[in-house]
């Protein structure tokens, strides 16, 4: 077998199915997908770190396991993880100066769950500083380049994962999503992005940036395979007490089933103006492709959309102002050079070390909160919230989930936005109900543009429905002519 | 111009708990720098708070102790500022929704009205190294689980502050909610104290003196901020809105910050920790399972015919008054028992600086020994005699009474024939008295005493000297 021509286009069951059948060993795997990752990094700058030694060992260690016969579905099984997430002894940087030689003394619990299983972690992806931004263009360490067009973004924040997926350097990443930073970049990538609903996976070892939005979520190149992870990762964890205490049934369920008699809807506000011709073109078929396999296809209204990117942009850089206070240069990260007292130090350790978009938001988010415009901004934007809310719910009653756009364009060249953030806030607009709302959403390839670059479609359902939405998706995927990013 | 001062208190209380509000780490007073930290009360990246449900149990009881209606639901809010002792920057308290509103506690006869009662997280302590010029933060205290009591601006003197948050302490202390070390810091006040003519109704511009950690702190501090108020408005000026801090070696406050500089501190409802739901039912729980409490303990203390001080006395030391009840237990004579306590046992106490957690006598032991005296089986003399080596030594009474020979004597004839001796070795004394010094029977009594050992019999003593000197 090549194993180098295999990884290209495996899926994670038959990866376990090659360890199991003794086809190739751990060791082996991870061998060939170092090899591209380490080969295609200087391309697409998708890791920050790669960690060959730890992943050897954690490969050799799989494969007694396999021997054992004690394998379970990610067992040695090279994966990535997006550097804002907590992995002991490992560099964890959020992409920032600030946290540049950061060494955590604990995992994640989703990085714990990953490695209980005998996961290979490989190294820390790339991705926007702290997880801010639409582009992954933000990072101190330079921007991830889409794979499928290296002289464009890879989307954001979530970049570097997606962008490793794609270009199979690793068989699977995890990414976090916060308004929209697992699926937007899964669609600029042409992989699949799922994001569950908010309280399924333990923030714990997650660095905050806005608390009430922010989930862990899986990327890979099927639905099926982000459910794979998702089983591992999700489910209760005594160390966050925002996360569900029932537990999490399996997402993989009924994966077969197909779309008949599903009720699909279709938001009108979400295919409006600012969504470019060819991305509408692309999930309008999709739509038609689920009529013909049995779905239903109603239309529904979201009429306060229009206030959905304020209220995100308010509550979660308030939350991220709050969230980013600790970093002050005393008890770790970068330290300035410069002045003695607290004042000083602190001031210009976070001058020096927060990038521009960070330090934009935490603007933001302090003047929202701050004494005399509380009522008005960050108040306010909270009922919008719980208004949102409650009229997806009602839409919920009336059909299985929803399908939208991801993005309202393809990946865009690297620097587009640098001048014009506000623009890339409003690019926004179709993912971040899903975390306004904290519901799941996946997003999955289902379109190329005349430049040949991904259009992806986002499932969004009611709470807990992650089954559904990777049950519609797999449907999709399996009429759906991918095409691989050839590099 | 009489001017009139206002203040109002912010109490705050260390929680007995063992572990910490949001995380696990112990929350023990005092040892090595930095040892009881975690990610969590350290704020590394990525930790999240995990609420202590066993602080909101103590902070119920302390709403019930100061009379409060407690709330079925509360949450926390984050209070955002930097300072080198808040590892976050930012402190996990109660703002919007605190778990007890609306309460008060006497002092006296006057009602001081509570307006809260809210959970928050302490901060660390900030070192200052004076020689090196750097200041040194230790977190071990980051996190230990406070109540912020906060009064209406209803007192009106230091004496009643004082007066007050000694009554405050005292609750809690029988709550079993706070040890009120103010020593220790485990209880603190803040006092926002304004002055306005006498007779007014409009309040002053008030200043807020924080941190003081004493009675005597409390009371000289705002007895100098009124003299400092009232200097200025005699001299035309106004009092500036101004946090103080109170240097008790100079004897001033001095300014930390002005209204100008004052933070906004961005409350908002902290996302990562869910509501505290409390039902009635839990309130019934707790409320039934509360330990009495200091005033109603009085009233149980005057209804046994205890005076008002001795009973005041008792309540004020628990610990005290628990061994008081102990001892009660033994012998039911309350008179008698506080009596040996309030008037011999307190004084070694003091004496010895003994508190009443390590006494070496047992309350049963006490008792025994107070029977003993009222029954006359030894004299009030024996028995001190018997306390004092019960207090230094440990013991039972009736063995060391055998012992030692003091198991009071019934024999007349003895005192007979010492009482003889006595008389014909000391004729002037006799002289004396015959010619109506009443005095010198004491002299006789003693002479007599001291012949007869502890043994002695007063009664019996008495009656046979006055017989032979009176025939």
């Amino acid at each position: 077998m090549d194993l180098k021509e295999f990884i290209k286009t495996a899926t994670l069951t038959q990866l376990g199915g090659g360890l199991k059948s003794k086809a190739f060993s751990s060791s082996e795997l991870t061998s060939a997908y170092l090899e591209r990752a380490k080969s295609m990094n200087d391309k697409t700058n998708a890791f920050i770190t790669i960690d060959e030694e730890a992943a050897f060992a954690s490969a050799k260690n799989a494969d007694e396991l396999i021997s054992k016969g004690r394998a379970k579905p990610l067992t040695g099984i090279p994966v990535s993880v997006k550097d804002n997430i907590c992995t002991k002894n490992l560099k964890t940087t959020c992409a920032s100066k600030m946290l540049e030689d950061f060494d955590p003394v604990y995992d994640a619990t989703a990085v714990s769950r990953l490695k209980k299983q005998g996961a290979v972690i490989i190294g820390k992806t790339n991705m926007d500083e702290f997880a801010m931004g639409g582009s992954s263009g933000t990072s101190y360490f330079g921007a991830v380049k889409n794979p499928y067009d290296l002289t464009r973004v890879s989307g954001g924040s979530s970049g570097g994962s997606a962008a490793a997926v794609a270009a199979s350097m690793c068989a699977a990443a995890l990414g976090s999503d916060t308004g929209g930073s697992v699926r937007q970049p899964a669609s600029f990538c042409g992989i699949t992005g799922l994001k569950p609903t908010y309280g399924t996976v333990s923030r714990y070892g997650l660095i905050a940036f806005a608390s009430s939005f922010d989930q862990i979520g899986t990327m890979a190149k099927s639905a099926e395979d982000c459910g794979i992870l998702l089983n591992a990762i999700a489910g209760k964890d005594d160390l966050d007490s925002t996360c569900r205490t029932a537990p999490f049934k399996n997402c993989l369920k009924d994966i077969e089933k197909g779309v008949k008699r599903l009720k699909i809807g279709l938001p009108k506000e979400f295919f409006g103006d600012s969504i470019s011709g060819d991305v509408k073109s692309a999930v309008f078929k999709a739509a038609k492709t689920y009529e013909k396999m049995g779905a239903e296809i109603i239309e529904v209204s979201l009429p306060d959309l229009k206030y959905a990117i304020a209220a995100y942009y308010l509550i979660s850089s308030a939350e991220a102002a709050s969230n980013l206070s600790r970093y002050d240069g005393i008890k770790y990260g970068h330290r300035s050079k410069k002045g003695k007292s607290y004042e000083d130090i602190i001031k210009n350790s976070r001058r020096e070390g927060f990038g521009n978009e960070v330090k934009r938001r935490i603007m933001l988010g302090n003047y929202a909160l701050s004494s005399g415009y509380y009522e008005a901004y960050y108040k306010r934007a909270v009922k919008i919230r719980k208004k949102l809310k409650a009229e997806l719910d009602e839409i919920f009653k009336t059909c299985d989930f929803i399908l939208t756009p991801t993005a309202p364009t393809t990946a865009y060249k690297i620097g587009s936005f640098d001048k014009n953030p506000v623009k890339m806030y409003s690019s926004d607009i179709c993912t971040v109900t899903a975390n306004i709302a904290g519901l799941p959403a996946l997003s999955t390839p289902c379109g190329y543009d005349k430049n040949g670059l991904p259009i992806g479609m986002s499932l969004m359902g009611k709470a807990l429905s992650e089954a559904t939405l990777i049950r519609a998706a797999s449907a999709f995927e399996s009429q759906f002519e991918k095409r691989e990013a050839g590099l | 111009m009489s001017y009139q001062t206002v203040i109002g208190l912010e109490i705050h209380a260390e929680l007995l708990t063992n572990s910490k509000v949001f995380c696990s780490c112990s929350a023990e007073f005092g040892g090595e720098e930095n040892v009881r930290v975690c990610p969590r009360c350290s704020g590394l990246p990525g930790s999240l708070p995990l609420f202590n449900r066993g602080a909101a149990e103590l902070a119920v009881k302390a709403g019930l102790a100061l009379n409060c209606k407690i709330n079925n639901f509360s949450a926390f809010d984050r209070k955002n500022y930097f300072y080198p002792d808040l590892p976050k920057a930012y402190q996990i308290t109660q703002f919007y929704s605190p778990i007890c509103e609306d309460g008060y506690l006497n002092i006296g006869t006057k009602k001081i009205r509570i307006n809260r009662i809210h959970i928050e997280e302490d901060a660390g302590k900030l070192i200052h190294d004076e020689k090196r010029k750097i200041s040194l933060a230790d977190y071990n205290r980051c996190g230990v689980p406070l109540i912020e009591i906060v009064t209406e601006p209803d007192i009106r003197s230091a004496e009643e502050a004082k007066a007050f948050t000694a009554e405050v302490a005292l609750a809690l202390k029988y709550a079993g909610v706070c040890d009120a070390k103010m020593e220790q810091g485990s209880l603190r006040c803040d006092v926002n104290i304004s002055i306005m003519p006498e007779g007014s109704n409009t309040f002053g511009t008030r200043t807020e003196i924080k941190n003081l950690n004493s009675l005597r702190s409390i009371g000289r501090a705002i007895e100098y901020e009124f003299s400092r108020q009232k200097a200025l408005l005699e001299g035309g000026e106004r009092v500036i809105q101004q946090t103080l801090h109170w240097n008790d070696a100079s004897g001033v406050t001095t300014a930390l910050r002005s209204k100008e500089e004052a933070h906004d501190y961005r409350y908002f409802p902290e996302p990562d920790i869910p509501p505290i739901f409390i039902t009635d039912e839990e309130i019934e729980f707790i409320s039934r399972a509360m330990p009495e409490m200091p005033q109603s303990r009085k009233a149980r203390y005057l209804s046994l015919g205890l005076s008002d001080a001795d009973a005041s006395l008792l309540i004020g030391d628990k610990a005290l008054a628990d061994f008081f009840e102990a001892a009660l237990k033994g012998y039911q004579n309350p008179k008698s028992v506080s009596s040996m306590i309030i008037v011999e046992l307190l004084r070694r106490m003091n004496d010895a600086s003994v508190s009443a957690e390590d006494l070496k006598i047992k309350p049963d032991d006490l008792a025994v020994l107070c029977k003993m005296a009222d029954d006359g089986a030894v004299s009030r003399g024996a028995a001190k005699d018997i306390l004092k080596e019960m207090f230094d030594l440990g013991g039972r009474p009736m063995e060391i009474a055998e012992k030692g020979g003091m198991l009071m004597s019934n024999d007349s004839s003895a005192v007979e024939t010492a009482a003889n001796r006595i008389l014909a070795a000391n004729p002037k004394a006799v002289e004396e008295y015959k010619s109506g010094s009443a005095k010198v029977f004491g002299f006789l009594m003693g002479q007599m005493c001291r012949s007869l050992g502890k043994s002695a019999n007063p009664a019996i003593i008495k009656k046979i000297l006055e017989e032979k000197l009176n025939s």
